[in-house]
C-alpha cells in the first residue's frame, strides 16, 4: 500500500503529526530496516509514515555514569564510539551482532526497541544493563525500564502518539553479549545471553534472548552468581538455573530442547567474556 | 504523494526530480534516473547488491526512502572511479578477476570503497571483511574478492 | 589474461534481464495459488480488470482465445483444474506500473478447493519401500537396476554396514532474479531474457504456447548467475502470453520471495544404504532412494534415474541393487541445480563409505583407493570407465591429510570426500566463425552466466587452436533468429561442446584459406600487430587479400558443430525405468579441516583443499574461480542451507535471512590443485568443470566432523543443532 512520508524537524511537530487523525493511521519510522519490510509485505498498514530522522535525537552523551542514546542514533555510531567500547562492552557486542555494517548505518536503538522483535540481539543486553527508555508524548515524558517496556513479541508499552526519545544505560565495564547462530555472520540468533555486573549492590544481571514471550531476565541465575568474580562451580549452577527457568520456543531456527541446551553454555561464556577485560581476570 | 528530491549524484550538480514519498533510492536511481549500474537484489537489505554511498557512507539503497536523503551527495558505481580510492578498488577487482556473473560486483566495489573510507587506510583485512559481510556473492566463493581486498590494502596511496 | 567482461561489469555497465525496459512497456504480475493442493472452481478477474492502470488480466479461460490450440495440453500456461503447489501461477495481469499490477493481482478471486497436500515424504511413506508400490499415484518414476548375486554377498559378509541418510531441499540463489521482456507483433513472438539457454527457452516456450518455434525469437542478456535456475523456460511463456493479450511490450520479473517460493530446485530425499564387506573388500551394495520431485509431471522425471547411479560411488562393486522412487509432492517441480542432487548423493555414499572404513579400522583414503575405478574398469551398468583422475587425486589428498595431521592443532577433524560426475555431456552445439582482416569472431548462441565459459573459455580455445592473441578474438551472442544452435550452458558442457565446434569450424576455415592462398601444405594464422596474416611455410599473405568482396564486412565464414557421444550401458541390468550412460568420467577429491564446538555443535571449516580432475586446464584463472566458487556453494549445502516447508505447503524461509548462503566471513583458505592428463572429450583434452567442484563438499565436511568427534551426522545440512544431536548433547 502506498504511503505518504512526513519529515518533521521538531519533536512537537512529530507528536502532532503522529496524533493527527486526518489522512489515516500513521506510523513512526527510524532506520526503517525492519518496518519498511513489514510495510512492503502488508504486515503493517499505514497511510502515513512519520520519519524521525530529522529530529535532534541522532546523538549520544554521558550523563554522569549513564550513557544516554538518542533513539535515532544508528548502531554503527554507537559501536564505533571509544568511550562506549570501554564502558559498555556488552552493548557493543550486541550492536556489532546486528546485521551488516551498511545495515548498522541505518538501524537504531529506538527502532529496535520499538519494533520489539522476539529475536532482537539488543534487548537482552539492555535488560541486563538495567536500561531505561524515555518516552515522550503530548502530555510530557515518562521513563520506563526496558523490562517493562518490551512486553511481548512485537508488543511494547508505547502508547498511541508516544515516541521513544532516548535510552539511558548505566555503564558496566564488566558486561558481555554472546549468541548462537546457524551461520555466524548476518543471521538471527537462536539464543542470546547478556550479562552485566553492576557496581551497585544488585550485582550480576543475566538476560536471555530467543525465549518466550520476549527477552527476559533470569533472577534465579543472578542470585547464584552473587560474587564479583564467581568461581566455575557458581557459574555452572547459575547457568543451569538459567536453562531451567526460561521458556523456550520451537521454531524454524531451533528446537526448544536445543535452545535450552545452549543457554547454560552461553551463560558460562558470557560471564567469562564479561570478566576478560578486568584486571586480574 | 510525491515531492521534490534533490540529489548531487557522482559529483554532478544537484538535480531535482519529483518522486513518490514511498519510493526507494534504488528505484529512483535505476528507473527514474536510468542509472542501472546499482543492482536490485533481495530488496530486504540482506544481499548488498544495491549498495551506494550517501554522503560517503555505505547505504542499502533498497531500504532507503529517497525523500529521506533529500539534499545528499550520492555516489554510485557509475561514479566510483572519480574517487581515487574507488578507482583503486575497481582496478583491484578487475586485476584479480574478483567477479564472475558480475551482479554483486557494483555493490561490492562501492561497499569496499565506503568501508575503507570509514575505517581508514590502515584498516585490517579482518575489519574490511567484517564490513563486507552484508554483500553476498554466489559465484566466486569470495576468495578472489579477498585477493582484491589485499591488493587494495597493499596498493600505494 | 583478465576476462574480457571484467571492466564492463566492474563499472556497472553490463545489462542484465532485470535491467530491461522499453518505451510503452507494461509490468506483469503472476497471481499465485492460495493453496498447495486443490481443484480450481473459478477465477474471477473482473475486479482486477477494472483496477487502475490494468490493461489485461488473463487466466485459464483466456488461453483458448489467445493461443493457437490453447497451448500445450500437458503443460498449460495456467492449470486448468488441479493446483499442484502453493503460489503456482493461476492467472496474470499487466498494468502500467508494477504497483498497479501488484494491487490488481490481489483483486483476483481464486476459488479453489483446499485439500491436504503431500509435503513430507516420510510422513506419507513411513515404512518405505515396503509401503510403496510403483502403482501409487504419488510415484512419478520408479527405477530399478541390479546385477550379481546380492543375496549371497550379504549372506557371506563379514560385516554389513546399513544406514539411512536424509538430505534437504536447497535453492540456487543466483543474485539476479528471473526477468524478461516480451513483445508480440505481427505474428512474431519475441522475448529478451536472462537465460542459460536461448534455444532451450525457444523450444520450451513454443511448446507451452503451442506456437511454431520459428515464430519465436529469444534474445539473451548478461546473466546474473544461473546454477541451473535459468536452464529452461520459466517466466517467458507468461510474459509472451501477456504481451500477446495486451498488444504491448510486457516486462515480467520475479522478486526474491518468488524465487524461493516458486523456483525449481533440489528437493528433500531419503537414502538407504547397505554395504556388504568380506576380507576388507566391498562385495555388494544396495541403495534405495526416495526423492521428492515436487510437482514434476509423470514421465518427465530425469533426476531419479540419473542420480541413483551416483549412489553406488565410483567403486568396483561386484553385486548391487539400486531402486529409486520419484514422489510427486505439492511443492514446485524439481529443477536442475549445479550437479543436480549429486552433492546429496555423494554426501550419503561417501559418508557411508568413510564410516565403513573406520569401522573396519582401515584408513578411509586407502579404503577408497582399494575400490575406486581406474580407466578400463566397468561401471555397475557395465560401461567401460574412461580416463579418470580419481586415484591420482586420492593419492594427493592422502598426502594432504598427512601434512595437515602434522601441522594443524590436535582436535582438528580432517575429512576427505570424493565426487564423481559425468561432464562434457553429449548435448550438441554449433558455432560460426567469421574471419576479417583484423579479427576472428566466434558467433554462438550462449550468453555469459559468470563461469567465464563464453567470454574466456571459448577465447582460450581460439588462442590455442589458432595461436592468436586473445585481443584478436571476439565472441558474440546473437539472438536465436541468427545464432547457430546450441543446447545451453549446463551439464559442464559449454566449453567442451562449443570448443570442439570451434575446432571443427577452424579446420574448415584453415582449409579454405589454404586453398585461396594456393598453399602446398597446412596454413596457420598470425597477427603482426596490425592485421591478420595467413602463413604457409615462409610465405605470409594478409587475410584481407584472401577475402572476397562480399566478405569484406562479415568476414570469411566457417561453421562447425559438435554433437558428443556418451558410452553405452548394459540394458540387461536395468529392470525398470531409465538409466543414463556417462561421458567424461570426472573426479573431484576434497579435503576439509574443521573444528567442532563440542558444546554448541558449531562447525568451523579451517582449511580446504580441492584436487580436480580436469584433463587440461584451458585457463588458470577460470579454473581457480570455478573450483573456489563451487566449494563455497557446497559449504552452504553442507552447513547452512535448507528450504523449509510447512505442512500446508508454504515455504517457511523464503528470504536470505533464514535461507543462509555463505558470506565472506565463512570461507576458509582453499588450495586448488589441477589433476591433469586424464583427458576428456573437450578441446585439447579438457573436461567440464562447472559442476564437479560442488559435489564432494558436504561429504568432505561431514567426514571431517566425524573425524573430529567420532559422531556421524546423517542429515544435511550439518547445522549446529544436528551436530549437537549427533554429539548426544540433547
Amino acid at each position: 500500500m502506498p504511503f505518504t512520508l512526513e519529515q518533521p524537524t521538531t519533536v512537537e511537530e512529530a507528536l502532532r503529526r503522529l496524533a493527527d487523525p486526518t489522512g489515516g493511521p500513521a506510523v513512526a519510522i527510524a532506520g526503517g530496516t525492519d518496518l519498511l519490510l513489514d510495510l512492503d509485505e502488508g504486515r503493517v498498514s499505514a497511510g502515513r509514515v512519520v520519519s524521525l530522522r530529522r529530529l535532534p535525537w541522532n546523538r549520544l552523551q554521558w550523563q554522569g555514569d549513564s550513557l544516554v542514546v538518542g533513539s535515532t542514533l544508528p548502531f554503527a555510531r554507537l559501536g564505533a564510539d571509544p568511550a562506549v567500547r570501554a564502558r559498555l562492552p556488552g552493548l557493543v557486542d550486541a550492536v556489532d551482532a546486528v546485521g551488516s555494517l551498511a545495515l548498522r548505518h541505518r538501524a537504531t536503538l529506538g527502532g529496535n526497541l520499538g519494533r520489539a522483535a522476539p529475536a532482537s540481539d539488543v534487548v537482552p543486553i539492555l535488560l541486563a544493563l538495567g536500561a531505561t527508555v524515555r518516552l515522550v508524548g503530548i502530555g510530557g515524558h515518562r521513563d520506563v525500564p526496558v523490562g517493562r517496556f518490551v512486553r511481548s513479541s512485537r508488543q511494547t508499552d508505547l502508547a498511541p502518539g508516544e515516541l521513544i526519545e532516548s535510552i539511558s544505560i548505566p555503564s558496566a565495564p564488566v558486561s558481555a553479549y554472546v549468541w548462537q547462530r546457524v551461520r555466524p555472520a548476518n543471521d538471527v540468533s537462536q539464543v542470546g545471553v547478556a550479562v552485566a555486573r553492576s557496581d551497585s549492590p544488585s550485582g550480576w544481571h543475566v538476560a536471555l534472548g530467543g525465549v518466550l514471550p520476549a527477552p527476559t531476565r533470569v533472577v534465579e541465575a543472578e542470585a547464584l552468581l552473587a560474587r564479583r568474580r564467581p568461581n566455575d562451580a557458581e557459574v555452572e549452577l547459575a547457568a543451569q538455573a538459567a536453562a531451567q527457568r526460561a521458556t523456550f520456543v520451537t521454531d524454524k531456527r531451533a528446537t526448544e530442547s536445543y535452545r535450552r541446551r545452549l543457554v547454560s553454555t552461553l551463560v558460562r561464556r558470557a560471564v567469562a567474556r564479561a570478566l576478560r577485560t578486568e584486571v586480574g581476570g | 504523494m510525491t515531492g521534490p528530491l534533490t540529489l548531487a549524484i557522482n559529483g554532478a550538480h544537484p538535480r531535482t526530480v519529483d518522486v513518490p514519498d514511498d519510493e526507494r533510492l534504488l528505484d529512483t536511481l535505476r528507473w527514474r534516473l536510468g542509472m542501472k549500474g546499482t543492482k536490485e537484489g533481495c530488496r530486504t537489505g540482506d544481499c548488498g547488491a544495491c549498495t551506494v554511498l550517501v554522503d560517503g557512507e555505505t547505504t542499502l539503497s533498497c531500504l532507503t526512502l529517497s525523500r529521506e536523503v533529500d539534499g545528499s551527495k550520492v555516489t554510485t558505481i557509475e561514479g566510483i572511479a572519480d574517487d581515487p580510492e574507488g578507482r583503486k578498488v575497481q582496478a583491484a577487482f578487475e586485476a584479480e578477476e574478483a567477479l564472475q556473473c558480475g551482479y554483486c560486483t557494483p555493490g561490492f566495489i562501492v561497499a569496499l570503497t565506503g568501508v575503507r573510507r570509514e575505517l581508514g587506510p590502515e584498516a585490517s583485512t579482518a575489519a574490511l571483511v567484517d564490513g563486507l559481510q552484508g554483500n553476498l556473492c554466489r559465484c566466486t566463493g569470495y576468495l578472489a574478492i579477498l585477493r582484491a581486498v589485499e591488493r587494495v590494502r597493499e596498493a600505494p596511496r | 589474461m583478465t576476462r574480457s567482461d571484467a571492466a564492463l561489469k566492474s563499472r556497472g555497465g553490463a545489462e542484465y534481464g532485470l535491467d530491461l525496459e522499453t518505451h510503452g512497456m507494461l509490468h506483469g504480475v503472476l497471481v499465485p495459488s492460495p493453496v498447495a493442493s486443490g481443484v480450481l472452481r473459478s477465477i474471477d478477474l473482473s475486479a482486477a480488470r477494472t483496477a487502475p492502470g490494468v490493461v489485461v488480466a488473463v487466466g485459464p479461460a483466456e488461453l483458448a482465445a489467445l493461443l493457437p490450440n490453447g497451448g500445450d495440453a500437458e503443460r498449460p500456461v495456467f492449470p486448468r483444474s488441479r493446483v499442484m503447489y502453493r503460489n503456482q501461477p493461476v492467472a496474470a495481469v499487466a498494468a502500467r506500473t508494477l504497483a498497479e499490477a501488484r494491487a490488481a493481482a490481489r483483486l483476483v478471486r481464486v476459488d479453489v478447493t483446499n485439500e491436504p497436500p503431500l509435503i513430507d515424504l516420510e510422513e506419507r511413506f513411513p515404512e518405505w519401500p515396503a509401503s510403496l508400490t510403483s502403482h501409487d499415484p504419488a510415484v512419478v518414476a520408479h527405477v530399478v537396476a541390479r546385477h550379481g548375486d546380492l543375496a549371497a554377498a550379504f549372506r557371506t559378509a563379514d560385516l554389513v554396514h546399513s544406514e539411512t541418510y536424509r538430505t534437504s531441499g536447497i535453492e540456487h540463489v543466483a543474485l539476479e532474479p528471473h526477468a524478461c521482456l516480451a513483445v508480440v507483433r505481427d505474428g512474431t513472438w519475441h522475448v529478451t531474457t536472462t537465460t542459460q539457454t536461448p534455444f532451450g527457452v525457444r523450444e520450451d516456450a513454443a511448446e507451452i504456447l503451442g506456437i511454431p518455434q520459428e515464430s519465436l525469437v529469444v534474445e539473451g542478456t548478461w546473466v546474473g548467475g544461473g546454477f541451473g535456475s535459468k536452464g529452461a523456460a520459466f517466466l517467458e511463456p507468461y510474459a509472451l502470453l501477456l504481451a500477446a493479450a495486451a498488444g504491448r511490450p510486457v516486462r515480467l520479473a520475479f522478486g526474491y520471495r518468488d524465487e524461493f517460493q516458486v523456483g525449481r530446485s533440489t528437493l528433500p530425499a531419503v537414502i538407504r544404504l547397505d554395504t556388504a564387506v568380506r576380507n576388507g573388500t566391498i562385495t555388494a551394495r544396495r541403495v534405495r532412494l526416495l526423492l521428492d520431485t515436487g510437482a514434476s509431471l509423470p514421465g518427465r522425471d530425469f533426476a531419479t534415474g540419473y542420480s541413483i547411479g551416483f549412489l553406488l560411488g565410483p567403486y568396483r562393486i561386484p553385486a548391487f541393487e539400486m531402486e529409486g522412487y520419484a514422489i510427486r509432492t505439492n511443492k514446485p517441480p524439481f529443477g536442475p541445480h549445479r550437479a543436480p542432487f549429486a552433492p546429496q548423493c555423494v554426501f550419503a555414499i561417501d559418508s557411508h563409505t568413510d564410516g565403513l572404513a573406520r569401522r573396519l579400522g582401515v584408513d578411509p583414503v586407502e579404503f577408497r583407493l582399494r575400490h575406486v575405478w581406474r580407466e578400463g574398469d566397468r561401471t555397475p551398468l557395465d560401461q567401460p570407465v574412461g580416463p579418470f583422475g580419481a586415484a591420482a587425486a586420492l593419492e594427493l589428498a592422502h598426502a594432504k591429510v598427512a601434512a595437515w595431521r602434522r601441522t594443524l592443532p590436535a582436535g582438528t577433524g580432517i575429512g576427505v570426500g570424493i565426487g564423481f560426475w559425468s561432464t562434457s555431456t553429449g548435448a550438441g552445439g554449433e558455432v560460426r566463425l567469421r574471419l576479417t582482416a583484423t579479427e576472428l569472431v566466434v558467433e554462438q548462441a550462449e550468453h555469459e552466466i559468470g563461469s567465464g565459459s563464453i567470454v574466456r573459455g571459448l577465447v582460450a580455445v581460439v588462442e590455442r587452436y589458432f595461436g592468436l592473441p586473445a585481443d584478436r578474438v571476439r565472441v558474440t551472442s546473437p539472438s536465436t533468429a541468427t545464432a547457430p544452435f546450441d543446447s545451453g550452458v549446463f551439464g559442464s558442457r559449454t566449453v567442451a561442446a562449443l570448443g570442439k565446434a570451434v575446432e571443427a569450424a577452424g579446420e574448415k576455415l584453415l582449409e579454405t584459406l589454404a586453398t585461396r592462398a594456393r598453399a602446398s601444405g597446412p596454413v596457420r594464422l598470425e597477427f603482426d600487430g596490425r592485421r591478420l596474416l595467413v602463413v604457409s611455410g615462409r610465405t605470409k599473405v594478409p587475410v584481407s587479400e584472401l577475402l572476397q568482396p562480399d566478405e569484406r564486412e562479415g568476414g570469411l565464414v566457417a561453421e562447425g558443430r559438435h554433437y558428443g557421444r556418451s558410452g553405452a550401458i548394459d540394458a540387461s541390468r536395468v529392470v525398470e525405468g531409465t538409466f543414463y550412460p556417462y561421458t567424461d568420467f570426472t573426479a573431484s577429491v576434497h579435503v576439509a579441516a574443521v573444528s567442532v564446538d563440542r558444546e554448541t555443535g558449531s562447525v568451523k571449516v579451517l582449511r580446504y583443499a580441492a584436487f580436480q580432475d580436469i584433463g587440461t586446464v584451458l585457463d588458470a584463472g577460470m579454473f581457480r574461480g570455478q573450483v573456489e566458487g563451487g566449494v563455497a556453494m557446497g559449504l552452504g549445502t553442507a552447513l547452512t542451507e535448507e528450504s523449509l516447508w510447512a505442512p500446508d505447503g508454504r515455504m517457511a524461509n523464503p528470504g536470505l535471512l533464514d535461507y543462509r548462503i555463505p558470506t565472506i566471513a565463512e570461507i576458509p583458505p582453499i588450495e586448488v590443485v589441477a589433476v591433469e592428463g586424464f583427458l576428456g572429450a573437450g578441446p585439447f583434452g579438457a573436461k567440464g568443470l562447472g559442476e564437479p567442484p560442488i559435489i564432494p563438499v558436504p561429504a568432505a565436511v561431514a567426514n571431517a566432523v566425524a573425524d573430529a568427534t567420532g559422531a556421524r551426522v546423517t542429515e544435511l545440512p550439518l547445522t549446529p543443532e544436528r551436530v549437537a544431536r549427533a554429539l548426544k548433547l540433547l
